[in-house]
């Protein structure tokens, strides 16, 4: 039986999804500016725009024009590689064929539907649809210890309502050299660390999305890696997003960020032990430690601990007004802070595996911020019952949901997930928890394997009491249903 | 008491075969699984439904190395990508697309209806010591001789607690085997196929029927076996994350 992995790649690529609970990408987050202009300020401010994309959005045209001009050219360069070795090397492929239905239900609940009730259509949430992928993979063994490494995932979808739209991409595009106990890579490519399932503070190039509904390949990052292995140890030192060395900030928040990082790795026996750090260009030094122990024949436990110098997030502009004419909430830098997670997996020869894992999040925001946003909620909600223009206030309203696109919502998290498999049959049962507020996500799976063909389907449910943030997410319920094909 | 010297006269024997020579009995038994110490072995695994016809088919290529270390690499479209790493009592699943090692239990191991266990684990010598039973029988093959071996296994992660093991009286070659979990239920029995069953070489297949939940066979067949000693980078398991080009 395989451990309980939990899904660790968009339900269907998009970044800027709240309630996925998915990693923020700057690049990808919407902005009420970039919308339609208003109607009319009858509030006497300034021309106020409305949003066009407020929430599951993403960059259009086709993928090769989304990167940058750096990272295209090396792209392609290795495209090219691959085409000319292939003819003369030996080489793997695989392939996997994938058609999803996703389904969403609005939540009639929280600031993106008091928007909607305040000014109708303003911020639809992204709408659920069909969505086809075929994710292509190759590998070709050079002469030299040389190794070129591609995955492409090809991704159509039609959302409700919308025309059809590609979302292709490259996951990974990468060269390796074998040079025995040191390997050097060069290009993009999945680099995940840490010794999490439902959350990795030491996840520090990658950055990838955990708990999603649909599991597949994350897209990768552009990086220069050199290793060395020996029998019981392994060292990588790794430039993550050179290309992003000299950019602004502004365009390189979260995984975007250029950094250097370096990971060490020791095992006795039972124990795998990790030590992390990393240099950030805007963020400055974090440091990070893992530890996994398969303490008996059943149980394995595991934990990590990261302290950040600096870290990126989402912070409200205080001096803005109630109903205010931009985005209050600014990505910007922020002071240190911790991360920290312990975690105990069993299983049992009944093929039943049970998992738990409790977490601390310093880069969420605090309870006295989601406070103040609560009351900032009401207050908005109040002007416009005393006579606020409903168009500037349903904005603002709509503002307030793009905090809840972070990946934890609170600081202090529990999951725990069931699973149990007979013959090609699994099934799991999972809830994230959030004593704060007493929030709560709670998921239902089930997946059929046979011998190429995989069958999946998935139900969440975003709930708790009124005031949990869980609970006022865009969508009350999400599901996914999809079929793949090996080859 | 003459039935009583008679027995007496049989049991020293054994009792003095099993004292000695139950480890050179494995290893013979295993040199016909396993032949060198470093190999590459492709095989492919099939799971049988009642009726006989074929369930699902996988294929693995399992590197065998010495000190209770192998790499399993799962070929099948369904699982392309995968690799299980075993170094003595510890284990780790890699899975594509991840880049990260999992650790996994004993426990996990097992699980399947040919689990890694049975697929990566070619040698009894180094995991089980125990006692010549007897000379019986043959199961399935009344009209031949076997060594009835009881074996327990000397790690706690080995894949099996107790096995009851047959070999074949003249030539050690390994017959059947009743596979025991550590809560000493029956899980798995377990028939060989050799290659030339008058004078066998080589194990070529295993057939496995699960007594425990599904109750299914599954047959495990050596495609082939070639010597093959492997860097010793390919054992660590940071270095299989990162979806090296293994051939």
């Amino acid at each position: 039986m395989i451990p309980p992995e939990v899904p660790a790649a968009p339900v269907h690529g998009q970044a800027c999804t709240p309630g996925r609970l998915g990693r923020r990408s700057p690049t990808r987050r919407c902005r009420l500016s970039s919308g339609l202009a208003p109607q009319g300020d009858d509030t006497g401010g300034p021309a106020k725009p409305a949003p066009r994309c407020l929430l599951g959005c993403r960059p259009r045209g086709p993928w090769l024009l989304t990167h940058d001009t750096s990272v295209r050219v090396a792209l392609l360069a290795l495209s090219a590689g691959l085409l000319v070795t292939s003819a003369q090397a030996a080489g793997d492929t695989s392939a996997e064929f994938t058609l999803l239905w996703n389904e969403r239900r609005v939540n009639t609940e929280g600031p993106l539907a008091a928007a909607d009730l305040l000014s109708p259509g303003i911020a639809p949430p992204t709408p659920g649809g069909p969505r086809a992928t075929a994710e292509l993979r190759h590998v070709i063994r050079a002469p030299a210890g040389v190794s070129l490494h591609g995955n492409v995932l090809l991704a159509h979808e039609r959302l409700e309502g919308r025309t059809g739209h590609d979302d292709s991409r490259i996951n990974e595009m990468h060269a390796a050299l074998d040079l025995g106990s040191w390997q050097l890579s060069a290009g993009k490519r999945v680099l995940g660390w840490d010794v999490g399932y439902a959350f990795r503070p030491n996840d520090i190039v990658q950055q990838e999305e955990r708990r999603t509904l649909f599991a597949q390949t994350p897209e990768g990052r552009p990086l220069v890696m050199l290793e060395h292995f020996s029998t019981d140890t392994a060292w990588s030192l790794v430039w993550a997003q050179p290309q992003r060395w000299s950019d602004p900030i502004d365009t390189t928040r979260g995984a975007r960020e250029s950094a250097l990082a370096a990971r060490g790795y020791w095992r006795d026996g039972a124990l795998d032990l990790h030590l992390f750090g990393r240099h950030g260009r805007h963020t400055g030094a974090s440091i990070g430690a893992a530890a996994a122990w398969v303490a008996t024949d059943e149980l394995e436990l595991h934990g990590s601990l990261r302290a950040l110098e600096r870290r990126d997030g989402s912070a409200f502009d205080a001096a803005s007004p109630l109903v205010a004419a931009s985005q209050p909430w600014r990505q910007t830098t922020l002071g240190r802070t911790g991360q920290a997670l312990i975690g105990a997996q069993w299983s049992g020869a009944q093929r039943v595996s049970l998992l738990a894992e409790l977490w601390y999040d310093g880069t969420a925001l605090a309870d006295q911020a989601w406070r103040q946003w609560s009351d900032r909620n009401v207050a908005l909600i109040a002007a416009s019952a005393h006579g606020a223009p409903a168009l500037p206030v349903a904005g603002n309203l709509a503002w307030q949901a793009e905090a809840l696109d972070t990946p934890n919502l609170q600081r202090r998290n529990v999951f725990l997930r069931s699973a149990w498999q007979d013959g090609p049959w699994q099934l799991s049962l999972d809830a994230l928890l959030m004593p704060a507020d007493s929030g709560r996500v709670v998921t239902t799976a089930v997946q059929w394997q046979g011998d190429r063909v995989r069958l999946n389907a998935s139900w969440r449910h975003y709930g708790g009491p009124a005031g949990a943030l869980a609970a006022q997410l865009p969508w009350r319920h999400t599901a996914a249903v999809a079929a793949t094909i090996a080859f | 008491m003459k039935s009583l010297f008679v027995a007496l006269a049989c049991a020293l024997p054994l009792s003095t075969f099993a004292a000695a020579d139950v480890t050179a009995l494995l290893k013979a038994a295993d040199r016909y699984r396993t032949g060198d110490e470093s190999q590459q072995v492709e095989t492919e695994v099939t799971v049988l439904k009642r009726d006989g016809s074929t369930d699902k088919e996988r294929r693995y290529t399992v590197f065998v190395q010495p000190q209770r270390r192998s790499l399993v690499l799962m070929r099948s479209p369904a699982e392309a990508g995968q690799k299980v790493l075993m170094l003595g009592d510890d284990f780790w699943l890699l899975l594509p697309g991840s880049q990260r090692p999992l650790r996994i239990t004993p426990t996990q191991k097992l699980l399947g209806d040919a689990s890694t266990g049975d697929i990566a684990t070619m040698s009894w010598a180094d995991d089980y010591t125990g006692t010549l039973a007897g000379e019986e029988a043959c199961p399935g093959a009344e009209a031949t001789r076997c060594l009835h071996l009881s074996l327990q296994a000397m790690h706690k992660a080995a894949s099996y607690q107790r096995i009851e093991l047959w070999l074949g009286q003249a030539r050690h070659e390994p017959v059947a085997a009743d596979l025991y979990v550590q809560s000493d239920k029956l899980a798995k029995q377990a028939r060989f196929v050799v290659d030339k069953p008058g004078a066998p070489t080589r194990v070529d297949e295993m057939l496995l029927l699960d007594q425990l939940s599904t109750h299914k066979a599954t047959r495990v067949r050596y495609v082939s076996r070639r010597p093959k000693q492997v860097p010793e980078t390919w054992l660590n398991p940071m270095f299989l994350a990162r979806n090296p080009a293994i051939e």
